[in-house]
């Protein structure tokens, strides 16, 4: 056993991954008993950080290739479930939906249910990125009113390999609902968005590689509108924020609404 | 307007918590280049670099709760890890190859400047400044472990010196390291 004083000489060898082997685990043990060798350590491993600071430029893909592997988590706090309806007789009534009983759910689903606070939380860093607004042709097709439109979104809705995202409040309240087919095109399908007053517009953000995208302004009183992320991969996320009349560049927290696509 | 940086790099942790991808992404960003960059540098290959960056990453995102903010920063965190990995690879029978290819590195640029790196802006140039002074036998038993992923009783070894001695040495240099960086403002005293 390694006495104090002999786990103290270490210390900086030990910050610098450079002890043997059979030394690790006795300062390993020490350290977790000695709050003084924690702050010295803590110490020495600032310097062997900053000895390590040099920045080289990340491999293309390499981000990718991790965003790929990152595993399915069970969640240890599982998001609040809706209660099943309960019939007089105590049983638990079939209920279609969110509240049916079953494994996890996905990441991306229990990332985005499981709690607003962390999303807005982690949105709100990531609206600091810049936005890439030459690859995404903004389309804001308030205009395109009508039939035409009811028409496009009943065809993406059956166009093979669409996606129903539903954009949901912290409250878990669904506030609008997209389809987005497989060409990067999407449809506002439903909208429970409260009319904002004329200083105000909504705008709809999709999140690709940790940036915040716009693609393009809901209006005040979000009825029909289609955006298009055509020419680059589909974002991964949709979030719809509260901006000035006009929109803006990037988007202002909170979150209203967000959905995983 | 929400400006970059605006999110604390303990706040997106808690947010990789929370199972946000997007949190990963941003902390990849700040980071990912220092984590890499080290990595390339211990190991001196980059496919084996970006082995050791994906680990740090996914493990950040298995285990968000091993790094905490009141002992040290994030970038401090995943450069150890970085650097305990990159080592790890180093040591192993596998890395046979590298430390050959290393060797014969050092060789031609035996007497290289460290300050020729590429080194991350201010910071660097202060570590620089700080490595640069101490005394040579501190800085290369410090550079001998932690670039060339020696453990101190190699570098003993390497240097024809007891291992008493190595341990001293990199302790001294890194508290005079540690002086240094706070005195040129890099670190805080009570970091």
């Amino acid at each position: 056993m390694m006495t104090h004083e002999e786990v103290s000489e270490l210390l900086a060898v030990f910050a610098l991954d450079a002890v043997a082997s059979h030394e690790h685990d006795e300062i390993e043990q020490h350290l977790s008993s000695c709050p003084r060798c924690r702050a010295e350590l803590d110490a020495h491993r600032e310097v062997a950080a900053a000895l390590g600071n040099s920045v080289e430029a990340l491999p293309e893909g390499l981000w990718s290739s991790i965003s790929s592997r990152l595993p399915a988590r069970i969640a240890e706090a599982p998001p609040p479930m809706p209660r099943l309806p309960v019939d007089p007789g105590g049983r638990v009534m079939e209920a279609g939906g969110p509240g049916r009983a079953g494994p996890a759910r996905p990441r991306r689903v229990t990332a985005i249910v499981g709690s607003i606070a962390a999303v807005a939380a982690a949105i709100a860093a990531v609206l600091a990125v810049s936005l890439v607004h030459d690859s995404h042709r903004i389309t804001n097709l308030q205009q395109a009113v009508g039939a035409s439109a009811h028409n496009a979104v009943a065809a993406a809705l059956h166009t093979s390999g669409h996606k129903v995202v539903t954009l949901e409040s912290s409250g878990h309240q669904l506030l609008a609902e997209f389809v987005v087919v497989p060409d990067g095109r999407g449809y506002l399908v439903k909208s429970n968005l409260p009319a904002l007053p004329s200083t105000e517009t909504y705008q709809l953000w999709g999140q690709l590689d940790g940036r915040s995208i716009s693609l393009g302004l809901l209006g005040r009183s979000p009825n029909q509108a289609t955006f298009t992320s055509a020419g680059s991969r589909s974002p991964s996320v949709l979030a719809i924020t509260v901006e000035p009349a006009g929109g803006s560049v990037t988007p202002t927290p909170p979150m209203l609404a967000t959905g995983p696509v | 307007m929400q400006q970059i940086g605006e999110a604390s790099d303990a706040q997106l942790v808690t947010s990789i918590g929370r199972y946000s991808e997007v949190a990963l992404a941003e902390v990849y960003r700040r980071h990912g280049g220092a984590v890499y960059g080290l990595a390339r540098r211990v190991l001196n290959s980059t496919p084996d670099a970006e082995d050791v960056t994906q680990e740090v990453f996914l493990r950040l995102w298995n285990q968000p709760d091993r790094f905490d903010p009141t002992r040290g920063s994030l970038r401090s965190f995943l450069l150890a890890q970085s650097h305990a990995r990159a080592v790890d690879a180093v040591r192993s029978l596998n890395s046979r190859r590298l430390r050959e290819v290393k060797d014969a590195r050092r060789t031609a640029h035996a007497d290289y400047d460290m300050q020729h790196e590429i080194w991350d802006l201010a910071l660097a140039d202060q570590v620089a400044r700080a490595l640069a002074a101490l005394p040579g036998e501190e800085r290369r038993a410090i550079e001998l472990a932690y670039y060339e992923g020696h453990t101190y009783i190699e570098v003993a070894r390497l240097l024809g010196q007891p291992e008493g001695t190595i341990k001293s040495r990199i302790r001294n240099g890194m508290r005079r390291m540690r002086a240094a960086l706070v005195e040129s403002g890099v670190q805080e005293a009570d970091a």
